[in-house]
């Protein structure tokens, strides 16, 4: 498949999942009641946005299957697998920091950004993960009073 | 006129008081070194640092996080003179004749023109806020509901016009950012909408996990393996202060920057982005050698260093004397005065005089500060850069995590983070804007209860809306944004777009 014809395709699709949840806006704001115009009820906004991102999705839907262009990507090429794993240990992040704590959560996960993901040399990974998770803590908790969570551990 | 500066001195004292001053210099410094780093902006660091503000007052808080604001604008300048990158968004067109003037040895005067200008347009938007915001907040009295939903719909109109690639694309976004605004508890009949049974979303989405992942991490995950060390400046920086011939030069730039920056930034929509753009291209126009443009002229670097920095005391205006953002930066201080408890609007100047003229007041501290802070201190935030993105990102990372958390301390937040720094990933990848969602989305909730209570008030009539001559007037701005790209092919964001 050439390069102009692949973007149209993705373009498409990506306009044809705008068109999709425009849709299920309204659907589910019809289930919400829209109310009258005299008393609007709590899906109207719902309805009057999903109604728009439709007529606006479809409308870019067109323009990119009519566009001759190859569409220019600004962004650089992503490397999904670092990007899944750093959401995947985000999750874990969100998943363990109530119940390990802070400190402990947040020197695992920068150990692991910084020695895994970004190749840092892991002795300086560990040293750095270890200052910055006690600093934040430090900074944080104990002088901005912001509540972290503390877990088993109290930390 | 006479009110205006014994308040004014009212807010002299409460912003010179040690806290505020402390908090003041904190949130320029930030802001000078979110400014310098690229891949960081303002508008995240204000949503990074806004858990770290919930138990100051509010007067501080608003202090230092308007500091981020004008700050990013000085640092952003730095690392487009010594290195052809924009630290932040505002400061792409210094980078076309700041960088070549580095180039040629005038990389001093380049910064110092760039930091007096940045001073010279700070305070006169100061001097503007000081006149318009009490005055517009007198006159926004008069606003019911149907002025504020036009008000509204013309901000978002400008954002779209003003979209860099597709109009539709960012008028779908502001869409979405409604949607999105609206998820929670009905604030009229309570009923829970959208939020598929799940209890932390009957509070609505919080603001800070959604600019935590849309600017923060996103930003980190695009870079991933990417974003290479910055080859530094390497040439010593001498003469910071600008000669008589660069003065002479500069002068006429810098009041024609501020006066366009400050006056475009009071419109909803416009941010501080655009008229940087326009005042470049103003200069050029105006110049007697607008071929020499691009290849290191002073002009080019005074004028657009001014327009920006006018430009943020512009923005605060509607913030401040309306309480409607017009910008992404903006809409997270909007966001932040609500969390403090206080009600943005026409109201908040008679109602928080202390906060109101607090802030304008430390905003001029905070420019004299910047000036002192930035000239002698460029080799250490140029060394700020040597730091490896890897630490940064790393940090970023962590500071969102904790943003996103401490706000309600609920892991539930990370979660939303993660899903929209994945919205953000798609949305850079397929050229959706993020700043028309992220303003549709603080903007959403007003703009429903403002289009419901107006259709109360008329009995179910759309002609409410063009019935009152301001609201009129707003929306007959709004129906000639959104119209013109039909007349003419040239958009202005796109012209923009094409210029960067």
């Amino acid at each position: 498949m050439d390069s102009v014809k692949k973007t149209k395709m993705t373009a498409s699709s990506v306009a044809l999942f705008w068109v999709a949840l425009g849709i299920l806006v309204c659907y589910g704001a019809t289930r919400l009641g829209l109310g009258s115009v005299t008393e609007p009820g709590s899906g109207f906004i719902f309805f009057w946005s999903g109604l728009i991102l439709v007529i606006l999705s479809l409308m870019v839907l067109v323009e990119s299957l009519r566009s001759s262009e190859e569409i220019v990507q600004e962004t650089g090429k992503m490397n999904w697998v670092k990007i899944a794993l750093v959401l995947l240990s985000i999750v874990l992040y969100a998943v363990f920091v109530e119940r390990l704590g802070f400190v402990l959560t947040t020197f695992f996960l920068l150990s692991f950004l910084l020695g895994w993901i970004e190749g840092t040399n892991w002795a300086r990974s560990l040293g750095v993960a270890s200052a910055a998770a006690l600093g934040s803590f430090a900074i944080f908790e104990l002088w901005l009073k912001i509540r972290l969570p503390k877990g088993i551990f109290g930390f | 006129m006479l009110e205006s500066l014994t308040s004014l001195a009212y807010g002299f004292n409460i912003a010179l008081q040690p806290q505020n001053l402390l908090y003041c210099f904190i949130g320029v410094t930030m802001g000078t070194l979110v400014g310098v780093l690229p891949g960081i902006g303002p508008t995240a660091t204000i949503a990074l640092l806004l858990p770290a503000t919930f138990k100051l007052n509010p007067i501080s808080a608003i202090i230092m996080l308007s500091g981020i604001c004008y700050g990013a604008m000085y640092g952003g300048s730095t690392t487009s003179i010594l290195l052809n990158i924009p630290g932040e968004a505002s400061s792409v067109v210094t980078c076309l004749d700041g960088y070549q003037m580095a180039r040629k040895g005038r990389a001093g005067p380049a910064l110092g023109i760039s930091a007096f200008g940045s001073f010279i347009a700070g305070t006169f938007s100061i001097v503007g806020l000081v006149i318009f915001a009490p005055t517009l907040a007198d006159f926004a009295l008069k606003f019911g509901p149907p002025e504020y939903f036009a008000l509204m719909v013309m901000g978002l109109s400008v954002v779209a016009y003003l979209a860099r690639k597709s109009m539709a694309k960012a008028l779908m976004m502001a869409v979405v950012g409604i949607v999105l605004g609206c998820v929670g508890l009905d604030p009229i009949t309570a009923t829970p909408r959208f939020t598929f049974g799940i209890l932390d979303l009957a509070d609505g989405i919080g603001i800070a996990p959604v600019v935590m992942g849309l600017f923060g991490i996103a930003e980190v995950l695009e870079n991933l393996g990417v974003l290479t060390k910055a080859e530094i400046f390497a040439g010593k920086i001498k003469g910071l202060f600008p000669d008589r011939e660069d003065w002479r030069r500069s002068i006429g730039p810098i009041a024609r920057g501020s006066l366009l920056g400050f006056f475009l930034g009071l419109l909803p929509g416009v941010g501080a982005i655009v008229p940087q753009f326009l005042s470049y291209a103003l200069e050029k126009k105006l110049s007697r050698h607008p071929e020499r443009f691009g290849s290191g002229e002073i002009e080019g670097v005074a004028s657009p260093e001014a327009c920006n920095n006018a430009a943020v005391g512009g923005t605060f205006i509607p913030l401040l004397s309306l309480g409607i953002p017009s910008n992404a930066m903006t809409a997270i201080l909007l966001g932040a005065l609500m969390i403090y408890g206080l009600t943005p609007g026409p109201l908040l100047i008679k109602n928080s005089p202390d906060l109101f003229w607090g802030v304008i007041a430390s905003m001029y501290i905070g420019n004299i500060m910047l000036l002192i802070l930035n000239l002698p201190l460029i080799p250490m935030w140029v060394s700020v850069l040597k730091i490896p993105y890897s630490y940064l990102s790393s940090f970023i990372i962590l500071f969102c995590l904790i943003g996103a958390y401490s706000l309600n301390n609920s892991t539930s937040d990370i979660y939303i983070a993660v899903i929209f720094s994945l919205v953000g990933l798609f949305m850079k990848k397929f050229a959706f804007e993020p700043a028309p969602l992220v303003l549709a989305f603080v903007l959403g909730p007003l703009l429903e209860t403002a289009l419901r209570r107006s259709l109360i008030l008329s009995d179910g009539s759309f002609l409410i809306f063009i019935q009152r001559p301001i609201s009129a007037a707003f929306i007959l701005f709004s129906v000639v944004v959104l119209g013109a790209p039909l007349f003419s092919k040239l958009r202005l964001g796109r012209g923009l777009s094409e210029e960067d």
